[in-house]
């Protein structure tokens, strides 16, 4: 049997790249993807540590947050819609008539 | 009388078995899911704000009965209805009632009042929730009902540059807040092997130190940290409160903020405090500390060149955030009494102050300080009531501001029934700040009541708001000259907090 330990590298290189994707991308829809990654990194966690320790509320967990990912970019588009309308732009940092 | 409050509580339990201890929030979750119906059917947002603010008030009752009547219990083993919940569930529904009771007649609210009052419900159901979850699972869903309907919210302000950059903003800085609590409860639930708080907080001291706890911690303090907003998770609050519109902005300081705190209580009590000799406990202590220090400053010394008065608003509830989490860095139970109280008060001046600047953009005046140039001659009532409101801000007495921030002090100060010198230089920076804080304070009454108006036409005020600022104002005085109830409530909040 693989060792935990692969598959906790694995999901916080997972996040790491979901990190760097968020801070450097300029576009919206990008920085989206990149909060999925995240998120699935984490419940790769919740997966590993569930099967590996016998404990499934890990499992039930992950369900749980699929479904609150998929809620969260449902609503993230239709705002990245919405701004599109208004200011024609989804650019992060064209987004920036409020400073300070 | 009692007797009837007894048998009242005992029939309800009778009825609803389990569900009587998340009877208050399924009734909220009932008028979210009726006020799009309602609306659909009447085409009337004033009548669509009648029901959620009946079914708001219905709940409020059944809680408090149940408060009354010590009926506290457990259902599913996921939520918990205690002093601590129902304390909490009172305070959202109060934030609720204002908002409600505002939002029909403010000028920036959308014409959509069925998707508008569905969300207003839909958030503190999902407040309440959070406030008497018991397991991480359970908090997590609740904070992400929250979270996402937050966004929704502020982006109903239809049309409007401002608000449709705020809502962006707020989404990918909220989203990646869930991403890192989530990696944290993955951490946490990996090396103690279950979400129940009450078998975390019994398994916590039996383990020895491990990195994984430590980035569990981290990951909840930072997702956390965005939620209510302290330094440097912060730079959403500012933008969304500027860009919502008002009504929501004052709904956000004060309700979504406090969400985030009784998140915080929960959790970090439970891992550090329960299990007597938590690991790290002194370390986190210290982290919390900093970054309450940290948090009060940066937001006290930025408010000071806003000209912009939401902006100011934000920047000064960061600054309170910072005090409330003096109760996170002492960790005991005075102090979490005090921040319990402080939030009360925070309620009624921060929510008062925002209600008057709905009010007065109804009116027809500006959001910028200059804007409120003479009010004290175009609109008496309201520059005083703002004053009053903004004074308690600064903490000076009799305000219900100076008796909080008093208790919440003095809990830097007394630990464990003895005055104690480690956290005293807390103590010391929380007071120093509310002394800068008065001068940004001061700034918008000197506007108001020294400098000369630009025109001197009567303001005038629809009555829905002056009834929701006398409401604020009667709480800002008694709140001040007499705690003693409320701070009663809230010492029985904290040491049901203790027990978990």
């Amino acid at each position: 049997m693989i060792d935990i330990s692969f598959f906790l590298v694995f999901s916080a290189i997972l996040f790491g790249i979901g990190m760097f994707g968020l801070i450097s991308s300029k576009r919206g829809l990008v920085t989206l993807m990149s909060i999925e990654l995240m998120l699935n990194a984490a419940n790769i966690n919740f997966v590993a540590f569930a099967s590996y320790g016998g404990h499934t509320d890990g499992m039930v967990f992950v369900i749980f947050t699929i479904a609150i990912a998929a809620a969260e970019v449902a609503v993230g588009i239709a705002l990245m819609l919405n701004a599109y309308k208004i200011q024609k732009t989804t650019e992060v940092d064209k987004l920036s008539t409020m400073r300070w | 009388m009692a007797e009837i409050f007894d048998s009242l509580a005992t029939t309800l339990v009778d009825t609803f078995k389990e569900a009587t201890f998340v009877l208050p929030e399924l009734i909220v979750l009932i008028a979210a899911l009726i006020a799009p119906l309602v609306f659909y059917l009447t085409k009337n947002g004033k009548i669509v704000a009648a029901v959620s603010f009946a079914l708001i008030a219905v709940s409020a009752l059944v809680t408090m009965l149940l408060m009354h009547t010590v009926t506290y219990g457990v259902a599913a083993s996921m939520f918990e209805f205690d002093a601590f919940s129902s304390l909490m569930m009172l305070l959202f529904m109060a934030v609720a009632f204002l908002t409600i009771m505002v939002s029909p007649c403010h000028v920036e609210t959308t014409k959509h009042a069925g998707e508008y009052y569905a969300l207003i419900c839909a958030i503190v159901a999902g407040m309440m929730f959070a406030a008497s979850a018991a397991n991480l699972l359970a908090i997590f869903i609740s904070v992400e009902v929250v979270s996402i309907s937050s966004y929704a919210l502020v982006a109903l302000k239809k049309n409007d540059p401002r608000a449709s950059e705020a809502a962006v903003k707020y989404l990918i800085i909220g989203a990646f807040s869930t991403a890192l609590t989530l990696f944290g409860m993955s951490m946490i639930f990996g090396v103690t092997g279950t979400l129940d708080i009450a078998e975390i907080s019994a398994i916590v001291p039996t383990m020895a130190a491990n990195w994984a706890f430590i980035v569990g911690c981290i990951g909840m303090i930072a997702g956390y940290g965005f939620k209510i907003a302290a330094v440097p998770f912060h730079s959403w609050a500012p933008d969304v409160y500027e860009g919502a519109s008002t009504p929501v902005s004052g709904f956000l300081a004060t309700a979504s903020k406090k969400m985030g705190f009784a998140v915080l209580f929960k959790i970090f009590f439970a891992l550090f405090i329960i299990g007597s000799t938590g690991v790290f406990t002194l370390e986190f202590q210290y982290v919390f500390a900093i970054i309450a220090a940290i948090t009060m400053t940066v937001g006290n010394v930025v408010a000071i060149s806003q000209s912009n008065i939401k902006r100011m608003l934000a920047y000064s509830s960061v600054a309170q955030a910072g005090y409330i989490m003096i109760a996170l860095a002492v960790m005991s139970q005075y102090a979490t009494t005090g921040a319990l109280f402080h939030m009360f008060t925070h309620v009624v001046m921060k929510g008062g102050a925002f209600i008057i600047v709905a009010a007065l953009i109804t009116a027809g005046l500006g959001e910028k300080i200059e804007d409120y140039k003479g009010l004290a001659k175009r609109a008496p009532l309201v520059a005083a009531a703002m004053m009053l409101f903004l004074f308690s801000l600064a903490g000076i007495p009799p305000l219900a501001g100076f008796t909080s921030k008093f208790v919440l002090f003095s809990g830097a100060i007394f630990v464990n029934g003895a005055v104690s010198m480690q956290w005293m230089w807390l103590a010391l920076i929380a007071v120093l700040n509310s002394a800068i804080s008065l001068y940004y304070y001061a700034r918008v009454v000197k506007a108001m009541y020294i400098e000369k108006p630009a025109c001197e036409d009567k303001v005038s005020v629809p009555k829905p708001f002056m009834v929701a600022i006398l409401l604020c104002v009667i709480g800002v005085i008694v709140l001040g000259v007499y705690p003693e109830y409320l701070i009663d409530l809230c010492s029985k909040a904290a040491t049901a907090l203790w027990l978990l």
